[in-house]
């Protein structure tokens, strides 16, 4: 039986706390935050009812009904009969994370072979040696810096947005399957070598199979900052997406939307981790994370 | 009964994947290592000896049995034989052909990281042998799937020969005992029926008890095909017991620090004994007690050419 609780065990080290209190501590923080939030807004209304800089519950749920149910300013109004999901459909939020979403995915799926540049870089001396000084280098240039020499090269349409992404994550992402390719013992490559294996069968057949989960791992560690560049692409040259409106919303102090925005975005990521988190419990059961 | 269900699956099949594992390699294998020396640099001081002028031919069917100090190097040289490190001076050869990348013709057996993570049992031990009948379009046709049925049935075999339980099969590595763990790897580099076996302190983590019966396997394997074996091992009562000649590395002191030589290369004793019997038998028991000795005065003592000799001559008395 687990000794009961004492006050002193909040700062030990061997210590297993109980279910109850792993999960009372792990919402604290959140219902403090709604609590201080809660509390300054509540201060400003008494001051200026107007107020938009910290929203009221009431405002909130209005710019969230604005996001979620009307067309951008900048679109055609709907008919006003229109159906639930037709106004969902054409909302500013559902048309914004379509955008945004269309240029992140694109931007994901051309990361797959910098991962592979970077798994390669690991398997075979020679791709090492021709790659990691360069990809080393390349990765101390900071993306946001070739924002200009992009918008030049690709225009301001969506490639440069993509390209951004893509230049800012990938030498990280290929270092990091460098890496993780690298750590793979030894003893297995030789094994696999002396059971009849070719180059290509040690490198995806024994080396990527066995670090696929600790790349999509690194994957997920990469999603906030691929929005990150992301945000900074749209925010500084698009006429829509996620990042485009709040930027918008700035110039119009509209709080009301941009945190509902702002909380949207983060439960995508949220969400976007988890799933890639259970898809790789499922794909990789025999996968033992250190 | 075992024996049984090996003779059922090595029944000839139809074509094509007529062989359930590559019989095609040649069964007996010598390995011959001829001055071979092993240098590396080591910065200011210039280039470190570690292996200096070895001279070993091992015959083919041989059970070498390789000891000696931590670091002396034992497992160069027996990554040498492999062909994942080579030789600064001399040559290796196995069967009279140069050693010149990894040997597919060797199984290995490393102490760890043996087996593959993302594979069952089963897909560990079979992986070998599909890869070496099959490459990847060939593995499309109808006849793979029966072979692979085959094969699946040798493997199997092997692996409750091995000691491990049918509900075993489908588990990952990291579900088995360290003791399990290597029975695979045993089972995955013999079910390729390599000429040339290569163990690298297969058994050191291991308990005395899983141990022992390991040994018993490995030495009943032996005896049955014959490959050639080279087995690395600090125990000196393991290196007695299983194999059928003993190579002792011993390192130099002083001016010759680190560098290492062939101290002792002596013929074991044969003996109809089961291995457990074996041990407690007083001739067992007093060639443990010399080869100890003779081990200890090569590590501990400074080695200097009259102490290799002395050490050499007294090795052949035992």
């Amino acid at each position: 039986m687990a000794p009961p609780f004492r006050v002193a065990d909040l700062t030990g080290i061997q210590v297993r706390p109980a279910r109850l209190w792993t999960h009372s501590l792990s919402w604290i923080l959140f219902v403090m935050g709604i609590a201080l939030y809660v509390h300054f807004s509540i201060v400003r209304h008494r001051e200026n009812p107007e107020d938009r800089v910290i929203p009221s519950a009431t405002q909130l749920v209005q710019g969230l009904k604005a996001s979620v149910l009307e067309p951008a300013e900048e679109d055609d109004p709907l008919d006003p009969g229109a159906s639930l999901f037709q106004q969902v459909r054409h909302s500013m939020i559902w048309k914004d994370t379509a955008s945004s979403a269309r240029r992140f995915f694109i931007a994901l799926l051309l990361l797959v072979p910098a991962m592979l540049i970077g798994l390669h870089m690991a398997v075979f001396p020679y791709a090492g040696a021709f790659f990691l000084r360069f990809v080393l280098f390349f990765d101390k240039i900071v993306a946001l810096s070739l924002l200009p020499i992009l918008f030049i090269v690709f225009g301001i349409d969506e490639w440069s947005k993509i390209m951004l992404m893509v230049i800012g994550v990938a030498p990280t992402l290929m270092l990091d399957a460098y890496n993780i390719a690298g750590g793979v013992p030894r003893e297995q490559v030789v094994k696999a070598f002396t059971l009849k294996s070719t180059n290509l069968d040690v490198a995806y057949r024994i080396v990527l199979k066995q670090v696929l989960p600790q790349l999509i791992n690194s994957v997920r560690l990469n999603l906030k900052p691929l929005a990150l560049f992301l945000f900074a692409g749209e925010m500084i040259a698009s006429t829509d997406g996620l990042a485009y409106r709040i930027a918008i919303m700035r110039r119009h102090m509209g709080m009301d939307i941009i945190i509902p925005y702002l909380l949207w975005v983060a439960l995508l990521l949220f969400s976007l981790d988890a799933l890639l988190r259970f898809t790789n419990r499922r794909l990789h059961p025999w996968y033992q994370p250190r | 009964m075992v024996s049984a269900a090996l003779r059922s699956v090595r029944a000839p099949l139809e074509e094509p994947f007529e062989a359930i594992a590559p019989h095609s390699v040649p069964q007996r294998t010598e390995i011959e290592l001829r001055d071979v020396s092993l240098s590396y640099s080591a910065g200011k001081d210039g280039s470190k000896t570690v292996l200096s002028k070895l001279n070993v031919k091992v015959a083919p069917g041989e059970f070498v049995v390789v000891l000696g100090e931590t670091g002396c190097g034992k497992s160069t040289l027996l990554r040498m034989i492999l062909g994942q490190d080579f030789p600064t001076e001399g040559t290796i050869e196995v069967d009279g052909k140069p050693v010149t990348s990894i040997d597919a013709r060797c199984g290995y057996v490393p102490q760890k990281y043996s087996l593959f993570p993302d594979r069952t049992v089963l897909g560990n031990v079979m992986y070998g042998p599909e890869n070496a009948e099959c490459r990847f379009l060939a593995r499309l046709r109808p006849s793979f799937f029966a072979y692979r049925r085959k094969l699946r049935a040798e493997a199997r075999a092997y692996l409750v020969r091995m000691g491990l339980r049918p509900q075993d099969m489908d588990k990952y590595p990291h579900q088995l005992s360290g003791g399990m763990q290597q029975r695979v790897a045993i089972a995955q580099a013999l079910l390729m029926h390599p000429p040339v076996l290569l163990l690298d302190e297969a058994f050191s983590a291991l308990d005395p008890s899983t141990r022992a019966s390991l040994q018993e396997q490995l030495r009943e394997i032996w005896l049955e095909s014959k490959p050639t074996v080279v087995f690395v091992t600090h125990n000196t009562a393991e290196a007695l017991l299983l194999g059928t000649r003993l190579i002792l590395l011993g390192r130099h002191r002083e001016e010759r620090a680190g560098e290492t030589n062939l101290v002792l290369d002596m013929q074991i004793p044969a003996s109809p004994l089961p291995l457990s019997l074996r041990m407690k038998t007083r001739e067992f028991q007093e060639l443990l007690e010399r080869v100890k000795e003779l081990a200890y005065k090569s590590s501990s003592l400074c080695m200097d050419e009259a102490v290799a000799d002395r050490i050499v001559e007294e090795g052949n008395l035992a």
